[in-house]
C-alpha cells in the first residue's frame, strides 16, 4: 500500500473534531486507443488514484481533493480551512440505506488488452474504407475499469467496480468546396453492448445518404430530432427538470409540478438502476440509493431530480442524483441518470413517409450555445437530410434550426419514433418529429 | 526530482522519450444565488510519459510518482506493440533541447492569499449582481485560480521546469420576466497572474447586471442573411473557431485532399486581412514560454494580406510536412498527450473605423461578446451574447439569441471591413478539442464586417 491512509483511517483522524465527513476515493485505469487518418496513432494507460474530502464542521462544509495518499494531513487542513467560512450545510451525510445491486461490472470488458482494442478499430476503419477508400477515419476506444469508495461518518460505506466501453467514430470526406463530418458514438458498461461495426455501417448509410446535397429554404417547417440531434430538445429538459435550476427560480417548469406542461404522448423517465448503463449504480456519489423516477407523465409534470444538498436547500427529498463529473476532483452536483422518452408508435420511415417536406437531424454543431434555461435552441445543422415523402432527397449545408423546446414539445409534436435509441450513452430516445422549427439557409 | 527523471529517460532502442509532471495547487470559490456552492483548496501531483519506438506511440499516465522507471519501460511496451501496427513511423523535426527554469514573480500569489479574502472579494461581486434588481433571480459567480509547476524532460537533454499560474473570475447574473423570458449575461476574464487581477471589478459585475436586465427588453432575432458587424470579442471568437482551428496541422497533415484545399499560398480574404497565431503574449491567460514538447512558442502568420501563409505545428506534424515546430503542442494537463493547440490568435488591425462599417448597411446586425462557439472543418457556428439592430448605418435596438453560421471559405472571403481597433481577450473559458477542455487561450480582433452571413432563428 505504499504507506497509504486508506479512506477509512481519513474518516478516523476526523472523528470528534467535525459534525460530519465523507471520503470519496477512485482508483481506475483506462486504456484510450487513438487512430487518426484511418490508422493507429497511439495507445494510452491512464491510472487514477485520488480522493477528496468533504466535512461538515460547526454546521459548514469545507472540501478538497487530492491525489496524494499518503499524506492526509494536508487535506485535512484543507477541507477545514475552507469549512470555517464555509456554505451552511442544508443536510447531513447519509446513514446506509438498502439498495438492490445494479449490474455494472463486465469481466469481459476487463478482459480486453491493447491487441483487441486496437483490432477492434482496425476492423471499423476497414468497414468505412471499403465504402470509399478517400475518406478519412478517425476512431476513439475507451475502455475503463473504476474501483470507486465512499465512505462517510454516519456509518455508510459503499464499494463498487464499474467497467465502461466506448467507441467513437468520425468520418470525414473532403473535396473541393464541400466538406462532411459524420460521427456516431457507443458505450456501455457491457462489451456486448457496443458494436462498432453496427455504428461503423450506420455512418456508411449516412455517407450514402449525403452523396447528393439538398438545398432547403428559409421557413418554419417540420424537423424529424432523431439520435444526437434529439439534444437539440432534451438540454434544455436537463436544464428545467434539475432541482438546483428550480431552486435557483431559473427553471421555466418551477411552479409547473402537476401541469400538462408538454403534449400528452410524451413521458420521461430518469433511470438510475438499468444495468449497465453508463449512469447507473445502486448507489449515487453521495451514498444516496438510486431509483427509477418518472419526470413527465403523459405530459404531465411529475417531479424534478435532486442531490444532498440542493434537496435540503429546497425542502425536498435528495433523489439519488448526486454524480461527481469531475470523479475525485469535484463536488457532487445535480445529475440526470439515464434519460427513457417512451417511444411513440410510428417507425421512423412511417414518420417521414408522412411529411410532404422534413428536415431529418441527426447531430447539430453548438448545441448549448443558445439560452438553454428558457428551452432555446439555435444551431447549425451538423448532420442533417431533406426528406420529401419518407425519401432522402439530399443533405442539407450551412443551414441554422432554431426553436424553443418547451414551446414545441407542448404545442407542436407530430410524433415519437416507436424504436428507442441510445445516444451517449445516457439517452434512449426514439424519434421525436416537431412542426414549426425555424429554418434559416442560404440556399 | 531532476536525476529521478532524467534517469528515467536513459533508455537504449528507443527514438525518443519524454516526461512531463505537474504539481498542481488550487484553490476556488463559486457562488449560485445568494448561496455559496463550495470553497476549496486541493493539491494534485501527476505525470505522464510519452515513448516512440519504432514510430508508434506508447504513453503513460500516474498520479504516484513512486517508480519512474518503470513507467517509461511500461511506455515503451505500448510503443512497441503500437509500432507492429502503425502505416506510417512516426518522425520529430529536430528542436534543439532547452535547459531552463522559468519561475514567475507574482504581485499578489493567489498561494498566499487567504482563502476567506477570496471568498469576501467573489461575494461582493456576487452581491452587486444580486441587489442591482428584482428581477434578477439568481446569478453564478466563480473564482477560481490554479498554479502549476510543470517539469519536462527528454531523452534529447531538454529540462525545464515552468510555474503556470492561472487566475479567472466569472459573473453570470440571469434575470427573469414572467414563466419564459429567462436571460444570463456574461461577464469573464483570465489571466496569467496573481490576485490582484480579479480585484477591482465591481464595474464588471454592474455590466453583468446591467446587460441581464436589458436583454429581457431585447428582441430575438428574426433568422435570416445579413450583413454582420461583429465587436472585437465576437471577431476574436469567430477567427479562433472557424479559421484557428483549420490552421492545426494534425486536422490536415495525412489528409492529402484537405491540403489540396488548403495550399499555402492560397488567397482566403481581401488584401487587408492578416491573422497572426502569437506565440508569447506574457501576462495573458494560458502564456509560457515553451510549449509542452519543449518547443519554444513562436508567432506565426496565418494569414498574411489576405493569402494562407501557415500552419499550427507540433514537431510530428512539422516533420510530416516538412515545416518548423511552432511552439503549439499542448496539453490541458498531465493527463493528456500534447496535441497541436491555439495560443493568442488574432485578426491584425485594418484601416476602418467601426462609423465607416456601418455606413451603407440599410439593415444588419451589430453582433458582440460570445457565448460561445464550435467548428467541424468548413462548417462553424458560434453564438453572440447579444447584439443590436443596424437601420439606416446606425446601431439600433438590441436583440437576442443571436446565433451565426456558415461556410468558413465563403465567409472568409465576405469579410469586406476590417476595423482599426484591435482588442485581445483571455476569457474564463478555454478551448476544446479531442476531449481536452478547457485550455486557456486567448482571441482577438478588430470591428469585422460579413456580408451574407446566415444567422439563425425562430422566425423569418
Amino acid at each position: 500500500m505504499n504507506g497509504r491512509a486508506s479512506a477509512v483511517s481519513l474518516l478516523d483522524r476526523l472523528a470528534g473534531r467535525v459534525d460530519g465527513a465523507e471520503v470519496y476515493e477512485v482508483h481506475s485505469h483506462t486504456s484510450p486507443v487513438r487512430f487518426a487518418f484511418s490508422a493507429l496513432q497511439s495507445v494510452r494507460s491512464v491510472e487514477t488514484a485520488g480522493r477528496s474530502l468533504r466535512v461538515i464542521k460547526e454546521g459548514r462544509l469545507g472540501f478538497s481533493a487530492t491525489t496524494d495518499l499518503t499524506d492526509t494531513e494536508t487535506v485535512v487542513r484543507n477541507a477545514l480551512d475552507s469549512a470555517q467560512f464555509g456554505d451552511p450545510a442544508p443536510f447531513r451525510f447519509p446513514s446506509p440505506q438498502p439498495s438492490p445491486p445494479v449490474l455494472r461490472f463486465d469481466r469481459q470488458v476487463q478482459d480486453l488488452d491493447e491487441s483487441a482494442l486496437i483490432a477492434l478499430g482496425e476492423e471499423i476503419i476497414a468497414e468505412i474504407l471499403a465504402f470509399d477508400p478517400h475518406l478519412q477515419v478517425d476512431v476513439g476506444i475507451d475502455r475503463a475499469v473504476v474501483d470507486l469508495h465512499l465512505v462517510n461518518s454516519s456509518g455508510l460505506e459503499f464499494r463498487d467496480w464499474q467497467t465502461s466501453f466506448a467507441i467513437s467514430v468520425s468520418c470525414a470526406r473532403v473535396s473541393e468546396g464541400d466538406i462532411l463530418i459524420l460521427y456516431g458514438t457507443v458505450s456501455s458498461c457491457r462489451k456486448s453492448d457496443v458494436d462498432g461495426l453496427a455504428l461503423a455501417r450506420r455512418l456508411v448509410e449516412r455517407l450514402r445518404w449525403a452523396t447528393r446535397t439538398a438545398v432547403v429554404r428559409s421557413q418554419a417547417m417540420p424537423v424529424v430530432f432523431h439520435l444526437d440531434g434529439t439534444l437539440a430538445l432534451l438540454l434544455p429538459l436537463m436544464s428545467g427538470l434539475n432541482g438546483r435550476e428550480v431552486y435557483l427560480k431559473a427553471s421555466p417548469l418551477a411552479q409547473r409540478l402537476g401541469q400538462e406542461a408538454f403534449d400528452p404522448r410524451l413521458t420521461l423517465i430518469d433511470d438510475g438502476r438499468l444495468d449497465f448503463a453508463l449512469r447507473s449504480a445502486a448507489y449515487d456519489d453521495e451514498g444516496t440509493p438510486t431509483a427509477r423516477k418518472v419526470l413527465i407523465d403523459k405530459g404531465i409534470a411529475r417531479q424534478f431530480i435532486y442531490d444532498l444538498k440542493t434537496a435540503g436547500q429546497a425542502g425536498a427529498q435528495p433523489t439519488g442524483n448526486g454524480f461527481r463529473a469531475g470523479g475525485f476532483r469535484g463536488l457532487p452536483d445535480v445529475t440526470p441518470s439515464t434519460w427513457l422518452v417512451l417511444p411513440g408508435n410510428d417507425s421512423l420511415q412511417r414518420i417521414l413517409d408522412g411529411l410532404d417536406e422534413a428536415l431529418l437531424v441527426e447531430a447539430a454543431i453548438g448545441v448549448g450555445q443558445g439560452n438553454v434555461r428558457a428551452g432555446e435552441f439555435s444551431t447549425n445543422v451538423g448532420a442533417g437530410f431533406l426528406v420529401r415523402r419518407g425519401e432522402v432527397v439530399g443533405r442539407v449545408k450551412n443551414t441554422m434550426i432554431a426553436g424553443n423546446a418547451y414551446e414545441l414539445l407542448k404545442e407542436r409534436l407530430l410524433a415519437l419514433g416507436d424504436q428507442a435509441e441510445w445516444v451517449h450513452g445516457s439517452l434512449l430516445v426514439p424519434a421525436v418529429a416537431v412542426d414549426g422549427v425555424g429554418v434559416a439557409s442560404q440556399g | 526530482m531532476r536525476d529521478r527523471v532524467l534517469r528515467a529517460l536513459e533508455r537504449k532502442g528507443i527514438d525518443y522519450a519524454d516526461i512531463r509532471i505537474e504539481h498542481e495547487w488550487r484553490t476556488q470559490v463559486s457562488y449560485e444565488g445568494k448561496d455559496l456552492q463550495n470553497v476549496e483548496a486541493s493539491d494534485e501531483v501527476g505525470g505522464i510519459v510519452r515513448c516512440l519506438v519504432d514510430g508508434g506511440w506508447g504513453m503513460v499516465v500516474f498520479n504516484s510518482l513512486d517508480d519512474l522507471e518503470q513507467r517509461v519501460e511500461e511506455a515503451c511496451r505500448i510503443a512497441r506493440l503500437v509500432s507492429t501496427r502503425v502505416s506510417e513511423r512516426v518522425e520529430l523535426a529536430p528542436v534543439e533541447p532547452v535547459q531552463g527554469e522559468l519561475r514567475v514573480a507574482l504581485e499578489r500569489d493567489p498561494r498566499t492569499v487567504p482563502l476567506r479574502e477570496k471568498q469576501e472579494l467573489l461575494r461582493r461581486y456576487n452581491d452587486i449582481l444580486l441587489r442591482y434588481s428584482d428581477k434578477i433571480v439568481t446569478t453564478r459567480a466563480f473564482y477560481r485560480d490554479s498554479f502549476k509547476e510543470v517539469t519536462f524532460a527528454n531523452s534529447e537533454g531538454a529540462f525545464i521546469v515552468q510555474e503556470q499560474p492561472d487566475v479567472i473570475l466569472a459573473l453570470f447574473p440571469t434575470a427573469r420576466d414572467g414563466d419564459t423570458n429567462i436571460q444570463t449575461a456574461m461577464e469573464h476574464d483570465g489571466w496569467a497572474a496573481g490576485f490582484e487581477k480579479v480585484e477591482g471589478q465591481d464595474s464588471r459585475a454592474e455590466t453583468a447586471a446591467q446587460r441581464a436586465l436589458a436583454l429581457l427588453e431585447a428582441k430575438p432575432v428574426r433568422g435570416g442573411v445579413y450583413t454582420v458587424v461583429l465587436d472585437p470579442k465576437l471577431a476574436g471568437v469567430f477567427i479562433h473557431e472557424a479559421f484557428g482551428h483549420l490552421c492545426e496541422a494534425d486536422f490536415l497533415f495525412k489528409n492529402h485532399r484537405l491540403r489540396e484545399v488548403l495550399q499555402l499560398g492560397r488567397r482566403f480574404g481581401v488584401e487587408e486581412l492578416n491573422v497572426i497565431e502569437d506565440g508569447y503574449l506574457p501576462g495573458m491567460r494560458g502564456n509560457f514560454k515553451y510549449d509542452d514538447e519543449g518547443t519554444p512558442r513562436r508567432s506565426v502568420y496565418l494569414v498574411q494580406d489576405g493569402v494562407l501563409r501557415g500552419f499550427l505545428h507540433s514537431r510530428e506534424t512539422a516533420a510530416y510536412m516538412g515545416a518548423e515546430p511552432t511552439g503549439n503542442a499542448r496539453a490541458i494537463s498531465y493527463r493528456f498527450p500534447p496535441i497541436v493547440r491555439m495560443r493568442n490568435t488574432y485578426i491584425d488591425n485594418g484601416r476602418s473605423s467601426l462609423d465607416q462599417m456601418l455606413r451603407g448597411i440599410d439593415h444588419g446586425i451589430y453582433a458582440c461578446s460570445a457565448f460561445g462557439g464550435q467548428t467541424e472543418l468548413e462548417q462553424f457556428t458560434f453564438s453572440a451574447a447579444y447584439g443590436y439592430e443596424i437601420v439606416d448605418g446606425r446601431i439600433g435596438g438590441m436583440l437576442r439569441d443571436v446565433v451565426l453560421t456558415g461556410n468558413i471559405f465563403e465567409t472568409m472571403k465576405n469579410i469586406d471591413a476590417i476595423g482599426n481597433d484591435r482588442e485581445i481577450f483571455g476569457g474564463a473559458g478555454g478551448c476544446g478539442k479531442e476531449g481536452q477542455s478547457p485550455l486557456a487561450v486567448t482571441f482577438g480582433s478588430p470591428h469585422i464586417r460579413i456580408r451574407n452571413l446566415t444567422v439563425g432563428g425562430r422566425t423569418q
